[in-house]
């Protein structure tokens, strides 16, 4: 699977290997699009819906991170109509839940906040859900707070391809779908959590957090998650 | 027994024959799910039994169903050298007259005979039943059944499902055997291509194309699925044809394993459908013991087994990817694609996923060849589809139609149009991920693309039907509703986005939606639809998307008007009969209140709600008697007449100065504002007198001598006295209302000058030109419009009218002037050209007409007027015609035969219809529509000119009494509204006490008919046909009322 | 001609954002040279004043009294502005929304208080089954979140309105 095919993105020419994604390409030409359940050194599932591109001689809109490229293949990152479905999916994510920054130990460095401000939101035009949701302290050194979680599953993927323990998973359908450790049990009863904290690292906001953060005190390293990947398929 | 040969296949065959048609009668009981609903079961057990006691040589046998949901059960009957009968609706106490007939060579009951198969073409095989009943009808002259290509239903309800040797009788498995001699995988490809079967759960594609995907895939473990995960609500296709057929999808799914190498075989069916799974696996069993299914298939060396799986009937597992998780044992959720099932799909290795009907047609295209597959349906899309009609139609069932058939073949021929003569407003394909199609559009052939093209899909074939008590918004909402709980949530748009979506259709249903939310919805739905991760979420929106389209005057209706006219949204209306009510009159206010003996107090009520209650309690079409709940348990409550005897209690006794004193109590006070009202007709007198209680001063404008327009003028005396409408008059001429007759505004009085004297206008001149069809020999003297007729009658002009009369129409202008006729002593002929049951004129008064002794002719076409010399006509010739296809009003067009009809006669009365004066609208200068009424907004009323407003028949054309005074009281309601800025309507009724109480149980009364003259009588005089409602007789009928007024919360 | 008016008030919030724009310091002068502030928390008024051009709203809708005053700002003022996160999110104030409000005054006045009188009932408004955000009780034409808003952005809304301009945030602000 090494053959090179060429491609476009806004126009530019750009070398590409067949089976990568367009969000891969993307990504180490430092062509910009915005994703939130794409992690590098996972796999992609494609539930955010935020890395949709257009491409010519497609009539519908196709997901960048699990799209595979090939010769010829034209693409438009960003439109008016792409912003605004981008700026609606944010805007949905933060109605579903109770996000709360002012009060969250990841505010100014979370994904989806910080998202939020690159597409312009001031506010969000739907009414909010206000669900009610736990907090899972069960855990001696992480807190999962519900009420942030987006269902990107980064966690359920890190802890399940990188550290081997498939501690999380998601439980439950549609707007009712929850994020679970093993089969419900609290996470600090979990027999198969290893307390690595990958999770914790890979989550984009402030659903997963180390205990002992204030607000705004929490920064992650999810570089380091990613890494993990790329120096095992080095070996 | 194991067919290892040719020999042992045509030994099976022969065996199987034998069952089917046996030397003695069979009797075969349809007992599919359907049947068995409907008590097919016993209807079994009761002949089993029967013909045990009797000793009779009858063969009994269970088979499928044949399609007809709506009379179930269905029992065929077959006796050697006879046609098989089909009965219907059989029940357990039929079967004694079914076996003595049998016994004697007669005929069953003919209420319970459907119809006849003389022989039926399996495709596969073929079967000669016999011949005779000249008397029954042929199968495929029954509506239902008429235009039906069955080819993947080609055995079903005709064999027994659960034996295989049957199925092997009409030609089962000979497709497959022809495969596996030939050894051309290849060949079978090709043919699949050319047949251009394409795939059946909706999505379209080639299926020969994607066999080829899968043949050309590396092995050797690829898989083959079934999808039988059949989850859209009213859809069950797939369901029968596994009930009624199941070798038939084995077949399919073997020929489609030996093309394309596959290793293994998985029907995923859901588990919500225990007796397809029960007869599906004992196929597969009879299958492996026949040696037709398992290793070394027919002795031909191949290998291929196939098992069902259970689904737990999660609607999102349809979707391939999810089913495919689902089949691993994780939770069904699709994942994006690529990669696709034929490179990557169960355990990784290469897939192919069909739909059950699909299976269904592989067999026949073997056998008799692509070319003849694509006779069938339209060039795009070859073949048939299998189609679920149900919901508001009056024949329901599963309907196999070639593709491209227009959808109103479905929905008035096949369905026979809509139930107790309801109009049909739309049809609803493909499920929750379909769209709403409205009636106007009925003309659309149903194929893939053009389905498309107009927003919905074919989907898995589910045709839901819509009539005018559906609430499109309602509609859209239930089916987001289910949409958004069956979402697997793992993409944002379809998780929260179909969330949001609802909880904006939900602020529909209950008032609280503003006009940005359509936009808003809109937007949302589209955000949804492109950028879902499966076909789920992708088609989702698709029942939002299309009624946005072509309903949206309903979505604005519940948020401008607040009102839902199919009254399914019960937070918009206080109980149905005050929802279809044109004047929203609080009926169980007023039937409480004289239920509680205060007559004062019902009229009240009566009066604030409706200014001529007695009048409309005499001519009122009775919108809410269609309404009435109580008619589920025996007839509606008779809500009208018991509204009249209020109104004649107050206004025809010596209470009446007393009231008038009531009502003018609540006038509010004079506000100094100056109102024209321009016409004295019910929507002119209307308008005025809420106007007056609102405390403007009113000056209504009106061309003839006196009030009450039509109702004075086109009612007859003996329908409705005038001394009745007088009272009415007179109290709205004591509320202050001014009148200046006998002028005509637009000639003798410009609209400008109205505009100088007044701050508002109301213009209700209604429709008082009567239509001139085109018909020969209109010129001739005994030729009368309908109008001046009746107008004449009762100013006592003497009328010109002969001995013999025609009346040409079938509205009420129509029955009223035959009516008339009849008191002047003349012979009369009512001509019409559609079917009685089209007749717009309420029913009650075409029977009254028929009891004085006018005839009635249908189905006659006038075609000209025949004159004598002298230019006076002496006869009318018609043309019979007969019914022909539906047009948009869901009413058979007329179509004319050759046949003339001559009816002798002096007069002719021209009753067609009324229309607007189009010299009054040009003059004018308001914008006008292209019939010729005038524009106004539809909320508001208003015209294109500042502060005037127009109501009544000036702006719908011709309607009704209620309707028109409805818009007047509408009218007045927004004039106020404007002059003062505020809504001052609520404060004008007062606190009126009553009882909220819902009766424990249904009071036992039945429903109460006024009293009438004996016909003979009758046609002596004038006077008053009904006499109304005794006082005993309305307290009773009040107490039938169910109250529905009273919410649950409250009771 | 009349100085252009504003009128101010804070609905459930903790003041932080009025705080905010008091932490302007001397530059208010400008904004005070440019308009008149006619209502607010800092103005004697006892009653939204009716012709305002600007009115100002921090904190979440909560209670009846809430809706009301938001209702009437809206119907006597030009433009409105929802300041601060609780009056473009619902924020803290809302975090309440998923106890019913009976349990939680309970929690609160009983459970929580060592004096024992219970739940008020005179002179304090009704809450709401929850605290919303301000456009999901009256219709807002600007939104300037943050908590609480920096005062400068603030200013910058202030002055872009006053001067006819569409308010320009570009990069000022950040959403939640």
């Amino acid at each position: 699977m090494t053959e090179k095919v060429k491609i476009r993105i806004d126009g530019e020419v750009i070398a590409a290997t067949a089976g990568q994604t367009i969000l891969e390409v993307a990504r180490t030409n430092s062509k910009y699009i915005p994703a939130l359940c794409y992690m590098e050194g996972l796999s992609a599932v494609g539930s955010c819906r935020l890395c949709m591109v257009e491409v010519s001689g497609v009539a519908r809109l196709l997901p960048a991170c699990t799209t595979p490229v090939q010769e010829g293949l034209a693409v438009t990152t960003s439109s008016e109509q792409l912003s605004n479905y981008r700026k609606m999916a944010l805007e949905l994510m933060f109605a579903e839940r109770n996000h709360t920054c002012a009060v969250c130990v990841s505010s100014g460095h979370c994904e989806l906040q910080s998202l939020a401000q690159d597409h312009g939101i001031t506010h969000i035009r739907y009414p909010y859900n206000f669900p009610k949701l736990t907090v899972d302290t069960t855990h001696p050194r992480y807190v999962l707070d519900h009420n942030r979680c987006i269902l990107c599953s980064r966690c359920v993927r890190t802890c399940a391809e990188i550290e081997g323990a498939h501690v999380w998973d998601i439980a439950g359908r549609g707007i009712g779908s929850r994020l679970v450790s093993e089969l419900q049990r609290p996470w600090g009863e979990a027999t198969t959590c290893t307390s690595c904290g990958k999770c914790v690292q890979a989550c984009p906001t402030g659903a997963m957090a180390e205990k002992g953060w204030g607000v705004e005190e929490m920064t992650k390293k999810k570089a380091a998650v990613s890494r993990l990947t790329s120096m095992r398929e080095g070996q | 027994m194991m067919i290892q040969d040719f020999a042992a296949f045509s030994a099976v065959r022969e065996a199987g024959l034998a069952k089917l048609l046996p030397g003695k009668p069979r009797i075969a009981v349809g007992m599919g799910t359907c049947g068995s609903g409907n008590g097919a079961e016993a209807v079994y057990s009761a002949f089993s039994s029967e013909i045990d006691t009797r000793g009779l040589a009858v063969q009994m046998a269970p088979v499928g169903c044949f399609g007809f949901c709506a009379e179930e059960p269905l029992v065929n009957v077959w006796v050697p050298g006879r046609p098989l009968l089909m009965l219907h609706r059989v029940q357990p106490n039929h079967v004694d007259t079914i076996l003595n007939g049998l016994e004697h060579g007669e005929l069953p009951p003919p209420e319970i005979v459907l119809c006849k198969i003389e022989e039926w073409d399996h495709l596969t095989g073929h079967v000669k039943y016999g011949t005779g009943y000249p008397d029954v009808p042929n199968w495929n002259e029954v509506p239902f059944f008429n235009g039906q290509v069955k080819i993947v239903l080609r055995n079903c309800g005709l064999i027994n499902p659960d034996d295989i040797e049957e199925y092997i009788a009409v030609g089962g498995y000979q497709a497959l055997y022809k495969v596996l001699i030939d050894q051309n995988p290849e060949a079978v490809i090709e043919q699949m291509k050319a047949s251009k079967l394409r795939g059946r759960g909706g999505a379209g594609f080639m299926t020969g194309v994607k066999w080829e995907f899968l043949a050309k895939a590396p092995g050797p473990e690829k898989y083959l699925i079934c999808n039988a995960d059949e989850g859209d609500p009213g859809a069950y296709m797939n369901r029968n044809e596994i009930e009624s057929d199941p070798h038939a999808l084995l077949e399919g799914m073997l020929i489609g394993a030996f093309v394309t190498g596959a290793s293994k075989g998985i029907v995923y069916v859901r588990a919500e459908y225990p007796l397809a799974v029960l007869r599906l696996e004992r196929a597969i069993e009879q299958a492996r013991e026949y040696g037709v299914l398992g290793p070394n298939i027919l002795g031909r060396g191949f290998d291929f087994d196939i098992e069902t799986v259970e689904g737990a009937g999660a609607f999102v597992c349809g979707e391939e990817t999810a089913l495919i998780a689902s089949l691993e044992d994780q939770a069904g959720r699709p994942r994006p694609r690529p990669p696709f099932p034929a490179q990557k799909g169960l355990y990784g290795k290469p897939t192919n996923i069909n739909n059950v009907e699909t299976w269904y047609n592989v067999a026949p295209i073997v056998s008799k060849g692509p070319a003849w597959f694509t006779e069938t349906g339209s060039p795009k899309s070859a073949g048939t589809k299998v189609f679920s009609l149900v919901g508001k139609v009056h024949s329901t069932g599963l309907v196999e139609m070639p593709l491209g058939t227009p959808l109103a073949k479905f929905i008035y021929d096949i369905g026979e149009g809509g139930t107790n003569g309801r109009d049909i407003k739309a049809v609803q394909t493909g499920g929750p991920s379909g769209g709403c199609i409205p009636a106007d559009m009925f003309d659309t052939p149903v194929d893939y693309e053009t389905l498309a093209q107009i927003g919905s899909i074919m989907g898995s074939g589910g045709m839901v039907v819509m009539d005018e008590d559906n609430c499109m918004v309602d509609v859209a909402r239930y089916f987001i509703e289910f949409t958004h709980s069956e979402s697997c949530g793992k993409c944002v748009p379809c998780r929260v986005g179909l969330d949001k979506a609802l909880r904006v259709l939900n602020g529909f249903t209950v008032g609280s939606a503003t006009n940005e939310d359509i936009q808003g919805l809109d937007e949302l739905c589209r955000m949804v639809r492109d950028t879902s991760l499966c076909q789920l979420g992708m088609s989702a929106p698709n029942p939002v998307l299309t009624s946005l389209r072509h309903f949206r005057h309903e979505f604005e209706d519940h948020i401008l008007a607040k009102r839902c006219r199919a009254g399914v949204c019960e937070d918009l209306a206080l109980s149905p009969c005050e929802n279809s009510c044109p004047l929203h009159m609080n009926i169980p206010r007023f039937l409480q209140l004289y239920k509680e003996d205060r007559l004062e107090d019902a009229f009240l009520s009566v009066i604030l709600d409706n200014p001529l209650p007695a009048s409309t309690g005499r001519v009122c079409q009775h919108p809410c008697d269609n309404r009435c709940r109580r008619a589920a348990i025996d007839e509606p409550v008779n809500m009208r007449d018991v509204h009249r005897l209020i109104a004649d209690e107050v206004l025809l006794t010596d209470k009446f100065d007393a009231m008038v004193g009531r009502v003018l109590e609540r006038k509010l006070k004079p506000t100094g504002h100056q109102v024209a009202v321009v016409g004295a007709g019910p929507t002119g007198l209307t308008c005025a007198y809420y106007l007056a209680l609102f405390g403007h001063s009113v000056t209504v404008y009106e061309s003839r001598p006196q009030a009450g327009g039509m109702l004075r003028y086109a009612l007859p005396e003996y329908r409705l006295p005038k001394e009745v409408l007088d009272k009415e008059i007179e109290l709205i001429e004591r509320l202050g209302v001014k009148f200046e007759f006998n002028v005509n505004v637009g000639e003798g009085l410009g609209l400008n000058e109205l505009a100088e004297k007044h701050d508002a206008v109301f213009l209700a001149i209604g429709t008082w030109k009567e239509s001139w069809v085109y018909l020969a020999g209109t010129e001739l003297t005994g030729v009368l419009p309908a109008l001046p007729f009746l107008e004449g009658v009762e100013r006592d002009e003497k009328m010109p009218i002969g001995e013999k009369v025609v009346v040409i129409g079938g509205g009420n202008a129509a029955i009223d002037s035959a009516r008339t006729a009849r008191r002047l002593g003349a012979d009369v002929t009512i001509v019409y050209r559609r079917e009685r049951k089209d007749m717009p004129a309420i029913p009650e008064e075409i029977e009254a007409a028929e009891h004085e002794g006018a005839k009635l002719l249908y189905l006659a076409a006038p075609h000209r007027i025949v004159g004598d010399k002298n230019g006076q006509v002496r006869a009318i010739e018609a043309v019979r015609t007969k019914p022909g296809e539906f047009d948009t009003s869901g009413r058979r067009r007329p179509v004319p035969t050759d046949e003339v009809i001559r009816i002798e006669c002096d007069t002719v009365i021209l009753a067609v219809g009324e229309k607007v004066d189009p010299d009054f609208c040009k003059a004018s200068g308001l914008k006008v529509k292209e019939e010729g009424t005038i524009e106004v907004d539809r909320y508001s009323l208003e015209t294109s000119r500042d502060r005037f407003y127009a109501g009544g028949d000036l702006i719908t054309g011709a309607s009704n009494v209620s309707n028109a005074m409805g818009i007047g009281k509408k009218a007045a309601r927004n004039i106020d509204k404007r002059l003062m800025d505020l809504e001052r309507s609520p404060s004008l009724i007062p606190d009126f006490e009553y009882k909220m109480e819902a009766p424990e149980t249904p009071s036992e009364y039945g429903r109460h008919v006024p009293i009438e003259m004996p016909a003979a009588q009758r046609v002596q005089s004038y006077a008053e046909v009904s006499l109304g409602l005794t006082a005993v007789a309305a307290t009773e009928e009040t107490a039938r009322c169910l109250r529905c007024d009273i919410r649950s919360a409250e009771r | 001609m009349d100085k252009p008016k504003i009128g101010t008030c804070w609905l459930d919030g903790c003041s932080g954002c009025h705080m905010s724009l008091l932490d302007a310091d001397e530059a208010i002068i400008g904004v005070l040279k440019k308009a008149d502030i006619v209502f607010g928390p800092l103005v004697d008024a006892q009653e939204w004043p009716v012709g305002v051009d600007v009115a100002v709203i921090e904190g979440a809708v909560s209670s009846q009294d809430d809706l009301k005053l938001a209702r009437t700002a809206r119907a006597r003022s030009k433009v409105v502005v929802a300041l601060g996160d609780c009056a473009v999110t619902g924020n803290v104030p809302s975090m309440r929304n998923g106890i019913p409000t009976r349990k939680l005054l309970e929690r609160v006045f009983v459970e929580g208080s060592t004096e024992g009188r219970g739940v008020p009932t005179d002179g304090v408004p009704a809450l709401l089954k929850q605290a919303s955000p301000l456009q999901e009780a009256i219709k807002v034409d600007v939104h300037v979140p943050g908590c609480p808003p920096k005062p400068g952005a603030i200013l910058q809304v202030l002055t872009d309105l006053l001067e006819g301009r569409e308010p320009g945030l570009g990069g000022k602000l950040r959403f939640g």
